[in-house]
């Protein structure tokens, strides 16, 4: 900041411009590390400190976790709507299947049978024939690689779902299983046969 | 300050800070949202508004209705409250609970509650008593759970179920929050009024709806049809008064009906994470919600709630 | 962006000192391109007036007008208020920031034919994006309604028109700088900023859902509140001490409120209720509450400016509040109806701002800026602070630029009666009647139709004001006009040969 006097004749008559060097008013500084002091204990209680999932009037992420749904949905539940979207079509909503196109599911061996072997249909596909219930399907089309898009989550749910639905009931399967076999699996996208699945454990 | 690039990087600086607050941030916040799964159904939340609903979106944004009405629900606060469903099979258990639950009550307004079920027995109780209650209730053989309830203005009014979040307008564009409320918030109306026939009539004339409304009429969103031999089929039902003559129809030209579509799109009734409520599942009178279960509420019934005879509205 | 590279060069190498042009010098230099930017602003701010004025009458009555698509009130109201702000507000603005920095810089004006050019593609994309409005183009952004293909009119404009105000004032004769120039300078940098940050992100790569409304808030606050009220700063600090004749209460004190106005208010824009995240609002409202220190401090420097405490022995200072320069000789307004305009603009600044802070703070179910309330604070902002700021500097400059007087002097008085009668018509009865509205949404007894029959009484009134409004402006543009004649009948040569030759200065300049 210069030293200089700050006058600039500005009217014609000469008179200069001036700007008086007078200090802030103490009462104005004070006031101002007042509002400053206020407004950073609002933005703590407030601002629920830049989370993304905190929105007034809740304060902080703690506060709206209690307010969540006490039980959590169950993986099965979960499942149903994206078994309806990627599966029913050819595998029917109750798990029917559809002679001659897909097999079963209800009481199927391969459903509630190995999980290793389960998991990978959905990621790769299958051709047939595959021997569900002692009835033998052959189909001219092979599956398609229906699971490849899910998440590791979503598609841990839609197994779930019909391993535990229609009168099945076996274990659950984890994404964590999900995500193993899917790195196995790799980059494969051809279908896989029975015999392929049926040489692993 | 006599220097002029002292003032550039004074102001270069300050607007730096705002960019990165107010641009960046919330760029990088709620701008990179991704579609979610609802917390208690596990459906995908939010789904595209359909084609229709997008160019009406498009007649919205056009009109600017956004400069009367808003799409933001208020929320001020949240309540816990207890909802009792079932009774049991064991009626002087449950009537003995519920006494002791809520102080009080005398047997006979107890057994009036039972009578009149699901009700809420409790408002604005803390998570700790609401579950102890809940769990008390249960051995005695009832059915009770603990509901959150949002509350405020707007919600009373039926405005909106819970506040609306950044989620709720992920796939729009343009995102008309609108910053008045010359006429009512529109956040929830495809809920509140599912009807389109009632939203063509409103946007043809306001009055005929609404006798003091201050809306004015979108004619021109409306085609004024001599009527050859039949009248249209979606021709508009209207009386005498606001109708042109008896040899004229009045038909809704597709951005009208693209509008109501977009208007019928609107509805933020699915609990987030950030915004919980508890779906009311059932027929429930409980204060400070909204009854009518949706499509999408009623698949998180299953989910959610105990199995129940009452029949969803 | 708009820098001029010359600017960040910085002070090492000055051109060869040159004497201070005279006031005189400086003032005529400024005359064509200043009078343009000027004549063509305020055509913008009749037609936006009686826009304004076609909207009001749509609050209380709407079946007036209906049945053309382009005037419904959702296109009437926005194409009104871009009109304002881009057509009148940023380019009255920019011509009396340009003439400040002219003559706080004792140079003659550098670049008039950019200013020119800049114009006309401001005015073309103003012209391109009031129309985009009222054929259905609008963007759905408030304060940025108008549609991308005028976006690039505007920014060319306002880079062209930026030009001229920086090399001017880097050429500048008086090296020191007054607190106005902070103020200018900085908005000119300012407003490309943020207008190309809209209209990247919400134009041409528009980002994801809310994050557009955050961005077009803060567009928003950036445009009224500090844009404007930079400019607007700069012309008050200037006019209220050399009207006055006294020096400037406190530079210290303009530098609080320059630092205040860059480092906060521009935070200021989030509602409460928004859908985003809280942490955002909860930061809009620690900012409109620091805000008070920009209101009072400014309110300070002006009043203690207007009526010091006792008289000052400053060098040329004249007490006494009868300004009696040789220009009132000359046959010119009252210079005192540009003082009553400077006051009457930082009034309404302090109100605006209060406004903000209380609806910020003092606003129990968040309802109160979905209300009436919210367009009082926006039209006192931007009429009674800005337009009002503007309109006394345009008194005072006008006469000055083009050495000639009024044709109708006293007609100033009569503007700025009119003008704050009208202002109070709008201002209070939306103020109140926000309040009253905000009280009944938020009691959910209270049945809404009840509030709408609530809140017509106040449009009406309000409307009212307009019509005012709209008879200070014709007002005002009569005696735009008529020096305009004049100009044209006597002295067109004379003035195309000055204008002319300033482009030759430049070339001098940078040679």
């Amino acid at each position: 900041m210069s030293e200089s006097g700050h006058s600039i004749p500005v009217t014609e008559a000469g008179d200069e411009l001036q700007a008086e060097r007078r200090p802030v008013p103490v009462w104005l500084i004070l006031f101002l590390f007042v509002l400053l002091y206020w407004g950073m204990v609002w933005f703590d209680e407030r601002g629920g400190w830049f989370a993304p999932q905190v929105y007034a009037p809740y304060r902080s992420l703690v506060e709206v976790e209690t307010y969540q749904p006490a039980t959590a949905v169950s993986a099965k539940d979960r499942g149903a709507p994206k078994f309806e979207v990627n599966c029913a079509l050819c595998h029917n909503s109750d798990g029917t299947g559809k002679p001659g196109q897909a097999p079963p599911f209800v009481k199927s061996e391969w459903v509630l049978g190995s999980p290793a072997r389960l998991i990978r249909i959905p990621l790769a596909g299958l051709s047939g024939p595959i021997k569900v219930n002692g009835q033998e399907y052959n189909f001219g089309t092979s599956m398609a690689a229906m699971g490849v898009g899910l998440s590791d989550e979503d598609l841990a749910a839609v197994l779930t779902y019909i391993r535990q639905s229609w009168g099945n009931n076996a274990s659950e399967i984890t994404p964590e299983q999900v995500k193993a076999v899917r790195a196995e699996v790799g980059a494969r996208t051809q279908p896989w046969t029975t015999t392929e699945l049926e040489a692993l454990p | 300050m006599n220097y002029g690039p002292l003032i550039f990087l004074a102001a270069f600086f300050a607007l730096s800070g705002s960019w990165v607050g107010f641009v960046l941030t919330p760029q990088m916040q709620v701008g990179q949202l991704q579609q979610t799964n609802v917390v208690v159904s596990g459906v995908a939340y939010p789904l595209a508004r359909p084609g229709l609903a997008r160019e009406g979106l498009e007649v919205y944004r056009a009109n600017g209705c956004a400069y009367c009405h808003s799409q933001e629900i208020v929320q001020t606060g949240t309540m816990r409250n207890v909802v009792l469903n079932e009774a049991g099979t064991n009626q002087a258990a449950a009537v003995a609970a519920l006494m002791e639950v809520t102080p009080g009550t005398s047997e006979g307004q107890a057994r009036e509650v039972l009578r009149a079920l699901p009700k809420t027995i409790l408002q604005g109780v803390t998570k700790e008593a609401a579950d102890a209650v809940t769990k008390s209730l249960s051995t005695a053989g009832a059915k009770a759970e603990p509901w959150v309830v949002p509350v405020g203005p707007d919600i009373t009014r039926g405005w909106g179920k819970r506040r609306t979040v950044a989620q709720d307008f992920l796939f729009d564009y343009p995102v008309m929050l609108g910053s008045q409320r010359v006429g009512p918030d529109l956040a929830n109306v495809g809920e509140r009024l599912p009807d389109p026939n009632w939203h063509l009539r409103h946007l043809y004339a306001p009055r005929l709806v609404e006798r003091k409304s201050s809306m004015p009429p979108y004619r021109f969103l409306f085609e004024k049809r001599r009527i050859e031999k039949l009248r249209s089929a979606d021709a508009l039902d209207l009386p005498a008064e606001f109708a042109s003559g008896p040899e004229f129809e009045i038909v809704p030209t597709r951005e009208s009906r693209a509008l109501v579509a977009y208007l019928l799109s609107l509805r933020a009734d699915t609990p987030l994470f950030e915004a919980p409520f508890t779906v009311a599942g059932l027929a429930a009178s409980a204060p400070g919600t909204n009854a009518a279960p949706t499509t999408r509420g009623a698949s998180t019934n299953a989910a959610n709630s105990p199995p129940t005879n009452t029949p969803a509205k | 962006m708009t820098q001029d590279p010359t600017i960040t060069t910085g002070e090492a190498a000055p051109v060869e000192p040159k004497p201070p042009a005279s006031i005189r010098d400086t003032d005529l230099s400024c005359r064509l391109p200043l009078l343009f930017l000027f004549a063509n602003a305020a055509v913008w701010l009749l037609i936006g007036s009686v826009f304004a004025l076609i909207a009001s009458i749509k609050f209380h009555s709407p079946y007036f007008l209906a049945d053309t698509a382009g005037l419904t009130y959702g296109r009437v109201r926005p194409a009104s208020l871009d009109a304002l702000v881009y057509g009148f507000c940023l380019q009255a603005g920019v011509a009396v920031a340009i003439w400040l920095l002219a003559r706080l810089g004792r140079r003659t004006l550098l670049g008039g034919l950019s200013l020119v050019g800049g114009s006309v593609f401001w005015n073309l994309g103003v012209t391109v994006g009031f129309l985009g409005i009222l054929a259905g183009d609008s963007t759905g952004y408030e304060l940025f309604e108008m549609p991308g293909y005028s976006a690039m009119f505007l920014f060319l404009g306002w880079v062209l028109m930026a030009i001229p105000a920086l090399v001017t004032f880097h050429y500048r004769v008086a090296r020191p700088l007054f607190p106005s120039q902070w103020f200018i300078v900085a908005a000119v940098f300012w407003f490309p900023w943020i207008f190309s940050t809209a209209s990247l992100l919400l134009l041409f790569y528009p980002v994801r859902g809310v994050a557009q409304s955050v961005i077009s808030w803060w567009y928003g606050q950036n445009l009224t509140e500090v844009c404007l009220g930079m400019l607007g700063l700069g012309t008050v600090f200037f006019l209220v001490p050399t009207v006055t004749r006294r020096p400037l209460h406190s530079r210290y004190l303009a530098l609080l409120a320059f630092g205040v106005l860059l480092l906060v208010t521009g935070w200021g824009g989030i509602p409460n209720s928004a859908p985003v995240p809280a942490w955002m609002p909860a930061l809009s409202q620690v900012s409109n509450l620091l805000n008070l220190i920009l209101i009072l401090s400014v309110a300070l420097s002006v009043w203690r400016t207007r009526w010091p405490a006792k008289p000052t022995t400053a060098a040329g200072a004249v007490t006494g509040n009868a300004p009696a320069d040789s220009a009132s000789s000359r046959g010119l307004p009252n210079d005192g109806t540009c003082l009553s305009f400077g006051i009457f603009a930082t009034a309404s600044f302090l109100v605006a701002g209060l406004m903000r802070s209380f609806e910020a703070w003092l606003n129990p179910n968040e309802l109160l800026h979905f209300t009436w309330f919210s367009t009082a604070r926006t039209e006192l902002q931007v009429y009674g602070f800005f337009a009002a700021a503007i309109f006394g500097a345009a008194y005072y400059m006008l006469p000055r630029i083009t050495g000639l007087a009024f044709s109708w002097p006293r007609l100033a008085r009569a503007h700025y009666w009119v003008g704050l009668v009208g202002l109070v018509l709008i201002v209070l009865p939306f103020a109140v009647g926000g309040i009253l509205q905000a009280i009944q949404l938020g009691n959910p007894a209270v049945p809404f139709m009840n509030t709408v029959r609530l809140s017509a009484h106040f449009l009406r009134v309000s409307t009212i004001g307009e019509l005012l409004l709209l008879a200070g402006h014709v007002l005002f543009a009569a005696n735009i006009a008529g020096l305009l004649r004049q100009l044209y009948r006597a002295r067109v040569v004379p003035v195309y040969e000055a204008a002319t030759e300033d482009l030759f200065e430049v070339a001098e300049g940078k040679a």
